[in-house]
């Protein structure tokens, strides 16, 4: 016996009714039949039952997918890796809180519209009994329906007023049989994998399959399950220590960066002769620069010394006095252990000034 | 009524003999998109049409601004050759027109969603010629947003170091930092945003696949996934809008309120504001309808939409701004206030900044737009409905949230504790360039999108059409809501 699937086109939802209504005396349950229409008609208007979806549940789901996900990234990570970082605790409770927020909002809303498209059927790849001009504002009545029924049937419809008729013969159930017992659950199982519209779970199958192998791929290659033979690890890289040798002469012309001054055994410029008006400018900039540490007579009793270790140097000392104009224009230029550089206080010209005033204050 | 009645279809209209009657109802109809349904298939071809015109104008527009973007496009690549410095970053404004831009298209798109969930969730019923122009806005925006933060890196090809997922760098980002809570909150809100308008454009995805040819037919048969619009469908979107609406509006508070905390997170006076988060959030949906006003308008004009959108439209959406607008100038208000009364010296200094310094024109030119020119003219109706004098209104919102944007950024970054340090930003031409261009790039993803997205959601104006109804009381005819749960 062979089985019809019909498509009855209506222009109004008061015929569409009618005839739903007519289908069911006639002895045609709600689930052989199915209404097709470009705006989502409230089933009380055309006498149908109510849907009752599953994506609400997908939803939940989602969301606790969602909570769980940030949750391994907040606190979980954080446990596993401790860094304590911003004086905060591993875990703080507000941040959490927000990434919680968010990717519970996320999986929510992903799971949802996944499980739409996943409970819609779609995508449907398939060709569908189908009229273009459903989205035109016409209501399509499609049912399934014995040998026997269908002509009876397609009465209906037309006495109804319906202005467009399809009618296919169709192999397959087109709606899974619903029921408890075992012989119901092997004919499920058999639409399920063999049915007429299953195309959209091959489709979803693949699409997990795909994301489950790839990620796990992706995830393993870090931790070297598959080992990938580019130098990413910076311990397979070429590692140079700090100044490692051999180095590379100066060229000839070659000048340090800092000047002439710094090369050991060279004047750094030509002296400035101890005149009195190089005293003088020596004193005063002395006053400014040096006596905080060195104090007035350079004996290292400044204000700040007692602040300071090691003291400042006694410049009057004769270990001082001992050492060339040059070393101590080094030592002004670059600074030795808690003095600092002066270079940018003291001009060249000023820091010999300063050395003659500090020759002055030999005891 | 009698029974004929009840089925006749909704674009039949025959008029009553009395006269009186029949005037009112004319003009009803004039009046209100729901009241003056059509054969669908005249609004289906009325959706469709301007996606096959591409006139002399839109190949023009198309070239300047696909210029722009592309100049975008070239700065950009110079400013990563040669780095940050040509920019006029300097100590101590070191967020600047980029960090400007990344608020301001944020905030753009926060209006499209707000819209279309909240006013679905609510049950507003000019909504539905209004929500799909907003929902494609809020995308556009927010991919042009997304952008900027990557844009002012340094070295804008490492931006993925900010995903967690394991790596063998065995780097992992922080999410005690503000910056990886606003990543979080901008990918969540952006791809539910592309999902929500997608649930909504399959049925019109549908509808454009049942009457188009070519190319074009295919395109749409893998977009509308195969949706005939059975009982099963409707009942699994419904429920999946649902869950959007309620879902995407948390989300969007969320996201403009952790941009904020960018800020406010920080320690720099005039930022660390506990008046940040809401402020930043109506501040966003202020401009974000003004900006949705725009495209509404340029989209009435240039895709001859006039039958869907109609004054009633502009009307609500202006009521809206003129409640968005009281609403932000109490929370400048408060912005401004906390720190007067505190009189801290830097908050002080900022302060004169702004009224009486360098910076007091764009101060004064803010003020306008967004306190005293929304106050002076929504109110009246006349200004409302009139499509032009409304686009100049969000025009200089749109320029006021930019400068607001502006002073908050860089003038307040440019002051701090340490007077030592404080600073003027100057504007260079590569953001300059990169600004113009992301303006640009929105026009640029709209104009494309117009010729292959129905802009207008052809189901929802058919549902309303449907349900919408007219009672007479008295010498009066009602419009009647009947959306029923």
């Amino acid at each position: 016996m062979s089985r019809y699937v019909l498509l009855g086109l209506f222009h109004e939802a008061t015929p569409t009714a009618n005839t739903i209504e007519q289908l069911r005396a006639v002895g045609i349950s709600d689930d052989q039949v199915t209404v097709m229409s470009g705006m989502p008609y409230r089933p009380e208007m055309l006498g149908r039952p109510r849907h009752r979806g599953r994506v609400w549940r997908f939803a939940i789901v989602g969301a606790l997918l969602g909570a769980a996900t940030a949750l391994f990234l907040t606190v979980g990570v954080w446990l596993l890796y401790p860094l304590v970082q911003g004086g905060q605790p591993i875990t703080p409770i507000p941040p959490t809180l927000i990434i919680a927020f968010e990717v519970t909002m996320l999986g929510t809303m992903w799971a949802s519209f996944l499980s739409m498209l996943f409970e819609n059927r779609f995508p449907a790849f398939k060709s569908q009994l189908y009229d273009p001009r459903v989205t035109e504002g016409h209501i399509g009545v499609l049912l399934e329906v014995d040998e026997k029924l269908a002509d009876q049937v397609e009465a209906i419809l037309k006495a109804n007023g319906a202005h467009h008729f399809q009618r296919v013969e169709e192999k397959r159930p087109l709606f899974k049989p619903r029921g408890g017992t075992w012989q119901d659950f092997k004919e499920r199982i058999a639409a399920a994998i063999g049915g007429p519209d299953v195309g959209h779970r091959k489709f979803w199958l693949a699409v997990l399959t795909i994301l489950v192998i790839g990620g796990a791929i992706g995830a393993l290659v870090p931790y070297g399950v598959f080992p990938i033979s580019f130098p990413t690890q910076m311990e397979n890289q070429i590692s140079i220590a700090y100044e490692q040798g051999p180095r590379r002469a100066a060229p000839a012309a070659a000048v340090p960066v800092q000047g002439p001054v710094l090369i050991a055994g060279l004047p750094a410029t030509a002296p400035i002769p101890a005149n009195a008006n190089s005293l003088q400018r020596g004193e005063v900039l002395y006053g400014v620069t040096c006596i905080v540490c060195h104090g007035a007579t350079g004996v290292g009793n400044g204000k700040l010394s007692g602040f300071l270790s090691p003291k400042p140097a006694d410049l009057t000392s004769a270990s001082i006095q001992g050492i060339s104009d040059d070393a101590i224009f080094l030592v002004i230029t670059q600074g030795l252990d808690a003095m600092p550089s002066l270079a940018e206080n003291l001009g060249v010209q000023d820091r010999w000034d300063v050395i003659n005033y500090v020759r002055r204050l030999k005891k | 009524m009698s029974e004929r009645q009840h089925d006749r279809p909704i674009w039949r209209h025959p008029m009553p003999k009395d006269e009186d009657l029949a005037h009112q109802i004319e003009h009803e109809r004039e009046q209100h998109l729901l009241l003056d349904p059509r054969y669908p298939l005249h609004i289906d071809e009325g959706v469709l049409d301007p996606m096959y015109r591409q006139g002399r104008l839109f190949w023009l527009v198309c070239v300047i601004v696909g210029g722009l973007v592309a100049a975008w496009g070239a700065t950009w690549l110079v400013q990563m050759f040669y780095g940050l410095g040509i920019t006029g970053l300097k100590r101590p404004v070191m967020w600047a027109l980029y960090i400007v831009n990344f608020v301001y298209f944020i905030g753009v798109g926060h209006a499209g969603t707000f819209i279309s969930a909240a006013l679905r969730v609510l049950k507003v019923e000019w909504r539905r010629p209004i929500s799909r122009a907003a929902e494609t806005l809020t995308v556009f925006a927010l991919i042009t947003a997304a952008m900027f933060p990557i844009v002012h890196l340094g070295r804008s090809w490492k931006f993925y170091w900010l995903l967690p997922y394991p790596n063998e760098r065995q780097i992992w980002p922080s999410y005690h930092s503000p910056l990886l809570w606003d990543l979080t909150a901008i990918l969540t809100y952006l791809s539910c945003s592309i999902l929500f308008a997608y649930i909504a454009l399959l049925p019109d995805f549908a509808m454009a696949r049942d009457h188009t040819i070519g190319w074009r037919h295919t395109l749409y048969d893998i977009l509308s996934l195969g949706w005939r619009g059975t009982e099963r469908e409707w009942g699994n979107q419904e429920t999946a809008l649902n869950v959007f609406s309620f879902g995407i509006i948390p989300v969007m508070f969320s996201v403009h309120t952790i941009v904020s905390w960018d800020f406010a997170m920080t320690l720099q006076p005039g930022w660390h504001s506990t008046v940040f988060g809401p402020y930043f959030v109506i501040g966003a949906l202020f401009s974000g309808v003004a900006a949705v006003i725009m495209v509404m308008a340029i989209a009435r004009k240039g895709m001859r939409l006039e039958y869907f959108l109609r004054p009633e439209h502009f009307d609500g959406m202006a009521k809206f701004l003129l409640l968005l607008s009281f609403a932000w100038d109490y929370f400048y208000f408060n912005d401004v206030l906390v720190p007067w009364y505190g009189q801290d010296p830097v908050e002080k200094t900022i302060f004169a900044l702004l009224t009486g310094g360098y910076v007091s024109p764009i101060f004064y030119l803010m003020i306008f737009s967004n306190v005293i020119l929304p106050a002076a003219t929504l109110w009246s109706k006349r200004v409302r409905t009139s499509i032009p004098a409304l686009f100049v209104v969000c025009l200089f919102v749109q320029i006021g949230m930019y400068l607001e944007r502006y002073i908050i950024v860089p003038v307040t970054l440019g002051q701090n504790y340490l007077p030592f340090d404080w600073g003027v930003y100057t504007l260079y031409l590569p953001e300059s360039l990169i600004t113009v261009g992301a303006f640009a790039l929105v026009a640029f993803l709209y104009l494309i999108a117009s010729r292959f997205i129905p802009l207008i959601p052809v189901w929802e104006v058919y549902e309303g059409q449907v349900l919408q109804g007219l009672r007479r009381i008295g010498r009066a005819l009602v419009k009647t809501r009947a959306e029923p749960d």
